[in-house]
This record gives C-alpha cells, structure tokens and sequence, in this order.
C-alpha cells in the first residue's frame, strides 16, 4: 500500500509539473496578453510596466524558469486581473469548488448508482425511462443545463437563481450561513452532477447486467437465493469496478464541468477562476489554477483506484502479492 | 480548453441572436421613472461583471474599480452625467484668471474623511503629487496634463487650493472630474516607500479604505460581493436638508456571465444591472415591466458607435498592392455609400439605433454636429468612385463579383472583429452582405479581445469593426484619439509626422480647441475638424445604439446616464419603497 501511495504521489508531482508548465507556456504563446485588460489604446509606458510587472518582457522559457524557480518556494506569482497572490485565489476557489464537487459526486452516486442497479437488472418501462432520461443529461451541454437551472429558479423563486450565499446570511451566525449556504448548493451542483450521474447509471446499469450473466449468478440462482438478493448482495459488488474506474475521470468531468456552471451561477470556485483567467490570459493565474486542478485530478485518481482495490479482492490479492 | 470555451461562446452568441430572430420588434420606452417618493433606510442590490483590481483608482482603470471609486470617495467638481455640466463637490466654488490658466478653488467646510479626519487642502495637493510621482505609476498621469505639464498646486490655508495650467485649457476644471481625492493620513506612507501602486488593494482591510463619498466598503468577500454602508460623515445633503444618502446599504454581487444576470435582475434579486441592455434583451424586460416587477428607461443614443477601419499606415502596408486603394478616401466613400445604415439598425441592433456619420454620436450632446458631411445610401454612386480609381468588375467566379484594377489586384479584405458580441458578429456579416454588392469581398474573422488588441497596435490586418470607446465627451479629453502621434488614433498609430496634410490640419485645429477658452470659438473649430474627418474617413460609422436599461420597480430618485454606470453614478440620491 506504501508503494502504491509513493507511486501515486511522483505521479501527481509530475502530472502537476507538466499540466501546469504546459498551461503557463501554451498561454503565454497564444497572441495577446493580459494587457489586452487596460484597454485597447493604453499608454505605451502603462503597457510596458504593465509587462515588466508580469514577466512578459522575457522569453516564454525565461519566463517559465523564473516561475518554477518561484513555484519550488510556493510562490505561485501575483495575478494582474486580481491584482493578489494566486495562492490566496486558489486556495480560496478551491475551497469553494471543492463543497460543490463533494455534493455534486454525493448527488451523482446516490442517483446514478441505484438507478443502473435498477435499469441493468430489469425491463420494461421503468429501465426505458431510466435509459432516456440518462441519455438526455449526457447530451446536454452543461451550459444549457446551467441556464435552464438558473431560468426556473429565476421563474419559480424556489432557490436563489446564483451565488454561493445571499446577502441576508452576513449579519447571520455560522449556522445561519450553513443554512445559506444549502439553498444555494442544490442548482449548481445539480447542473455539475447531472451528466455524471447518467455516465454512472449508463455505467452501472451495462456492468450490472454483464455481471447477471456470470455463472456465479446462475448458481446463486439455482441454490435458490432470492433475485434481489442476487442482485445486490452478489452482482452489485462484481459490477462496480467499472463505476470505481472512472471516480478519477468523474472528479476530471467535475472541474471541467465546473467551468461553465461556476460562471453561469455565479459560484466563486476554481473553474470559474480558471475561465476568467483564460479569458483575460492572466499567466500565473492560469498555470496556479491548471497546478490544483492537476493535484485534484491525481487525487481523484487515487481515489479511485482505492475504491476499486476495496471493491474487487483480487485486487488487494494483486497488492499483496 | 480553447474548443470549450469557444462552444460556450458560440452558444451564448447563438441563444443571443436566436431570442432576437424569435421576435421582431421596434424598441420603444415607458419613459422616466415615476416621480421620486424618497425614503431613508434600505439597501439595494447591483452586479459587476468583475471584481475590482484594486480600491485605488489612480492605479487601476478597470470599471469595477471605478463603480467602487464612484461610491467611496469625491472630487473637486464632477460633471453631472446627465447634464454633463460641471457642478461644484468637494470644492464649493472657484475663481479662474482671465487667461484660463490659474483656478483658485474654495474647499467645502466641515467636510471630513469617514474615519472622521478633516479634509484638507493638504489632501488635494498629496492626490496630485500622486498622480505624477513615477513610482506611483497612476493611470490618470495623462489625462490631467495641459500643455504637456503636470497641474501645479498650492495651498495657501487648508481651505484653499491655486491650481495653474501650463496653458490655457479648454475643459479647464472639467479635468478635476478625472481626479479622486485620496486621503493623505492613509496613504503617505505607501508613496513615500514607493508601494502606492500595491495600496488599497483587495486584501486591504476595509476600514483602512476611506473616503469623502456617499458609501465606504465595509466587507469584501472575493468572487462574490462587496458590501457598502453608508457613510455617515458624507456632507451632501438633500433638498430637504435631510441627510445622504438615502440608502443603508448597497451590495455589489460579481455576476460574470451576462445571461444569468438578466435572469437574476428579473427575479428580483438585482436591483441594478452593471451596464445597458443588449437588443436581444429587450423583450423578456418589457414583459416583466408589464407585470410591475421592472422600470425600463430609455438612457439616449449611446456616445460610442461601432467603426470599420482599415490600417492606414504607410510604413507597414507600402508594399500591399491594396494599400495604394485603401489609403484614398474615395474608396473609403465608396464603402458608406455602399451601405443602408438604416437597414444596418435594423438588423444589427433590431431597431433601436440610429444613423451616424462620423466618431461625434446624437448622445454627445454638447458636440455633435448635425450639418456633418454625409454619404447617402447608393450603390450606383459607390461604383462610380470605385471606377474613378480603374476599378471594375472582374467575371464572376463562384457566385461572387470582385472589383479589382488592370493588374488583377482584387478587392477582397479579412476583417477581424472581437469574438463573442453579438452585434459585432450581426456588424460584420451585414457589412459583407452590403460591400458584396458593389465587389468589396469582406471575410470575417472573429478573435478574442486580447489577441484583436495585439494585431491592431501591430498594424497587422486589413480592416478592423469594433467599437472603440472614447475616454471623454469633451473632444480636448479626447486628443489622443484626435491627434496623429496619439495612442487611440487607430488607424495609424502613434505618427512621428502626420502620414497626410488632413491629418496635420485636425491637430493644429485640435490643439487650438484644446486650448481655447471661448466655448463658441471651440465649438466652431471642433465642427470644422468634424468636416475634415468626414471627407477623408479614416474609420467609418454607420449607427449608434439606443441604450436602454432596466432596473427593479422599488428604486426611486433615479437620474439616467448614456456613461456608464448608468445609475450608480448619482447613487447618494437612489432610494427604496421598501
């Protein structure tokens, strides 16, 4: 286990290494710069200072260097769009995404699990409804479903229609802000969790009904174990490695999902961070957000490779062995 | 990433253009909002679209930044953004000298800081040594110099201040609109250590930032608000003697994205919106005004119109054989002939705009000029000057004309516009459809801003459609869009010696203007700059937009603005019903 968890962390050092060098490079080389922010006819000198401030006076390599050189001190660089450290604005945003992708997961496996449990054992209307609506959440962009969130909530005053807390809960206790807090969660972490829970349910429901056709089935069957019995208690567990696969791909799906649901409802998280920073090239700011989401994703990873050693034995043989 | 963010862009410019194709309408307006019933107490709610940069506005130009600045701190006069007349603030009155050189202001008595500190000449003086320390690295340096110097100050009592130009100026004190007043006792630390330009920035405690205006920040919670009191030591008072501002509280809720902020406006969790409906809004807002939840106001012809240029300098484009083409105004009369600005309005901005001829817009009240040179729809006419330069019609190839000369150079130009706005996408294609006729093949290449930036400060394009936004109504705020060595002159950039004697011309006229006292002598030379720009047409205007904004139903003392902010401008006099 020791081994595995060593293996695991060089490989989100590296992850974060080149995903972050990658991202501060590539932007740097795309036309335009953040001082594209001052406006189209700024001062030259402004501009300058503006570009002597940043770095953007030296070659991208230089540039890179000097950036590395400061990250190994967990100096990250100073945003110009923010004009604050980008350690303070991504550790604040990730916080805040990190809230929303937990209740975003929680809400994508307790819907997506027990319904592939349901569509992949059965027929008939139940399962046909489960398949079509899954399919309609996977195919719609997470914009559109952000905005017709948004819309209905705007329409129907159920739920507040954006932010992460409403201006009444600041005068308000801790417990008053929690409670705030939970009537904002629902519609943005609906729109995150929406297509997960179907890729789970799509997932689910394949692997389900794979795992009804193995003999140990057939056999449990003929010893004359109850069918829901066989379904939950002895194929439920076969079938999850698949779903336990793609845990690390679905916290991937979170954060880049996050981008376009944080800007639509306004919650003040990582993507959002990233997109605004993308949007005005923002350097540093790009290549501290593109280094936590690379250290979410390998934990992500992990995570799911844990879950998928708890849930197949013969993976923990594997790990002994 | 970049797929991404283009689909988004796509969709959100796709959802824009279908809500307009839905309906077809005329924009009209409910008019002004009802007479005001002005209460005390309450708070109201207002998005930006970002955060502010920095709580210093000599430091930073962004418009967050502004908005805040607007509400926390004063000037020594504003100009009323409805009127557009100077009005005395924080100076109560003034004398100038004969030659317009030398101002003594009278500051108001009794004024203090919100953390109760007086306000001083001593602070007015520190505010300009600011904006001319290098090391303080302000964004108003340029903008508060006459004659190419810096203003000079003294203060021979605390209540006095002698401000001397360099030169005679024609907006005169107009330029101390451009100035906050920052309080010394805060700030004369970081200029003397040289960390001004790190100031009051958002990781600065909210206390520390004070000011003269109607509100001061009391909490600043990134990504999402900053909340705002009223400022009890603010010395306006009402009309009633009573004092302001009216309003407790105003919470400025960061809404990025444009769509859900119109969403949340109408749902009754904005009161205030951070700019001017687009068209494409217009209709959702009027309904949810017929139901009593939305005001609607008509804000006037915006100041600002969209221009189509092509690059025009010289030294880079010598060697394009399109160049010789492109830098004679008849071709460039040939293209606004080419075009109906009226069915422009219609399709572009669904109506609610209207035709212009030039860079001055009807909402420049004070300066446009009606009598400008014009060039009436007519395609036949475009021809005739394209032919007048031995460009003719070559055979048709693809379903498409292209006029070109005897050598074969043909016609056909990229056009880059800024990605993501709807209208500049609705521009360009109508301007297509329209140069078409007459053999001007236009290709249309949207960009990110950043990168549209990069090209036209390199000159590197054919022609450019965007919507560059002038620093000030008053042409003499206006030179370094004006003169040719200026930064905003953006068909040539920053000329050593101007590329054409039109262009020499406007900047002795300019400068004239600029230095004029005599409003009547200056407006008489800005009309003849306006003459010679309309006959040589670097950039060309075809319309400019209606404004239109809405706001919640329960605000009273509402005076609208074509500037932006169209209503927090003015915020010490806003009221709730409830």
């Amino acid at each position: 286990m020791t081994a595995f968890v060593a293996r695991r962390l060089l490989f989100a050092v590296a992850l974060v290494f080149v995903v972050s060098s990658a991202t501060l490079l590539l932007t740097r080389l795309a036309p335009g710069d953040v001082t594209a922010e001052l406006g189209p006819f700024a001062a030259p000198a402004e501009v300058a200072a503006a570009r002597a401030r940043l770095g953007l006076d030296r070659g991208p390599v230089e540039q890179w260097a000097l950036w590395i050189a400061r990250v190994g001190r967990f100096d990250f660089g100073d945003s110009f769009l923010y004009n604050r450290p980008v350690r303070d604005l991504v550790g604040r945003a990730t916080a805040n995404t990190a809230i929303l992708a937990v209740v975003a997961l929680l809400a994508a496996t307790a819907f997506g699990i027990p319904l592939g449990i349901v569509s992949g054992s059965r027929r008939g209307t139940a399962a046909t409804v489960i398949r079509a609506v899954s399919l309609v959440c996977l195919s719609v962009p997470p914009l559109l479903t952000s905005l017709l969130l948004v819309f209905l909530a705007a329409t129907t005053r159920w739920l507040p229609a954006g932010g992460m807390t409403s201006v009444d809960a600041l005068d308000g206790r801790w417990s008053t802000w929690l409670a705030d807090l939970a009537t904002h969660l629902p519609l943005p972490a609906l729109a995150l969790a929406l297509p997960i829970a179907a890729t789970f349910e799509r997932l689910q429901a394949q692997s389900m009904a794979e795992a009804l056709q193995q003999p140990f089935v057939t056999a449990a069957a003929a010893r004359g174990v109850a069918p829901r019995e066989i379904v939950l208690r002895h194929a439920w567990r076969v079938s999850l490695r698949p779903i336990c696969g793609v845990y690390g791909i679905a916290i991937g799906t979170l954060l880049s999902g996050s981008f376009v649901v944080e800007f639509v409802t306004a919650w003040p998280g990582l993507g959002r961070l990233m997109y605004e920073a993308l949007r005005a090239r923002d350097i540093y700011l790009v290549a501290g957000c593109a280094a936590m989401g690379g250290w979410v994703l390998a934990a992500g990873m992990m995570v799911g490779d844990l879950l998928l050693a708890a849930a197949d034995p013969r993976l923990r043989e594997q790990g002994r062995g | 990433m970049q797929t991404r963010l283009t689909r988004i862009g796509l969709i959100l410019a796709g959802a824009g253009v279908l809500a307009a194709l839905v309906v077809v309408f005329r924009f009209g307006s409910s008019g002004p909002s009802p007479a005001p019933e002005l209460r005390r107490g309450g708070q109201i709610v207002a998005s930006l679209r970002s955060e502010p940069r920095s709580f210093n506005r000599l430091v930073s130009r962004d418009y967050a930044t502004e908005v805040v600045t607007l509400l926390t701190q004063g000037r020594l006069a504003r100009i009323n953004r409805a009127t557009f007349e100077l009005e005395p603030w924080l100076a109560e009155g003034w004398e100038s000298s004969a030659d317009g050189r030398t101002h003594t202001l009278r500051l108001r008595p009794g004024v203090t800081w919100s953390d109760g500190t007086p306000f001083t000449s001593a602070d007015v003086l520190f505010s300009l040594q600011a904006v001319y320390d290098p090391k303080a690295q302000s964004v108003l340096t340029s903008t508060l110099v006459v004659g190419g110097q810096p203003i000079k100050a003294i203060a021979p009592d605390a209540q006095t201040v002698v401000l001397t130009y360099a030169a005679p100026s024609g907006p005169g004190l107009r330029l101390l609109d451009n100035l906050p007043i920052l309080p010394k006792h805060k700030l004369e630390a970081a200029l003397m250590s040289g960390s001004f330009a790190a100031a009051w920035n958002s990781t600065t405690p909210p206390a520390e930032i004070v000011g003269t205006g109607p509100f001061v920040l009391r909490e600043y919670q990134p990504g999402q608000r900053l909340v705002l009191e009223r400022n009890p030591r603010y010395w306006r008072r009402a009309a009633d003697d009573g004092a302001l501002p009216y309003l407790d509280r105003i919470v400025l809720e960061i809404v990025p994205e444009q769509n859900a902020e119109l969403l949340r406006l109408q749902a009754g969790e904005l009161d205030l919106t951070s700019s001017e409906l687009r068209p494409e809004d217009y209709v959702p807002v009027r309904e949810a005004e017929k139901q009593g939840r939305l005001r609607l106001i008509e804000l006037g012809v915006g100041p600002d119109a969209d221009a189509f240029w092509f690059c025009l300098k010289p030294e880079v484009k010598a060697k394009d054989p399109r160049f010789k083409y492109v830098q004679r105004p008849e071709f460039r009369k040939a293209i606004s002939h080419a075009v109906d600005r009226e069915a422009f309005a219609e399709t572009v901005f669904l109506g609610a705009a209207v035709p212009v001829w030039g860079p001055i817009t009807p909402g420049n009240l004070q300066w446009f000029w009606a009598d400008v040179p014009r060039y009436p729809h007519n395609d036949q006419e475009a021809q005739s000057l394209l032919a007048t330069l031995n460009l003719h019609d070559r055979d048709e190839r693809d379903g498409e004309t292209v006029v070109a000369d005897l050598d074969g150079v043909e016609m056909r130009f990229t056009v880059l516009t800024q990605r993501g706005i709807s209208w500049y996408e609705r521009g360009t294609a109508v301007l297509r459809d329209e140069l078409a006729k007459i053999g001007i093949v236009l290709d249309i290449v949207p960009l990110e801003v950043g990168a549209l930036i990069q090209r036209l400060l390199a000159c590197d394009y054919d022609a450019i459609y965007f919507r560059p936004m002038a620093t000030d109504l008053d042409p003499a705020g206006n030179l370094d869009f004006w003169l040719s060595s200026g930064s905003a002159h953006f068909w040539n950039i920053g000329q050593k010696t101007p590329a054409a004697d039109w262009e020499r011309r406007i900047d002795t006229l300019m400068l004239e203007q600029a230095a004029a006292l005599d409003p009547a002598r200056r407006r008489q030379e800005f009309n003849l700059v306006q003459q010679i720009f309309a006959e040589n047409l670097p950039a060309l205007y075809f319309t400019a937009p209606r404004l239109y904004y809405a706001h919640s139903a329960r605000l009273r003392g509402v005076v609208p603005s074509v500037q932006r902010p169209p209503v927090l401008w003015s915020a010490d006099t806003l009221s709730v019903t409830n």
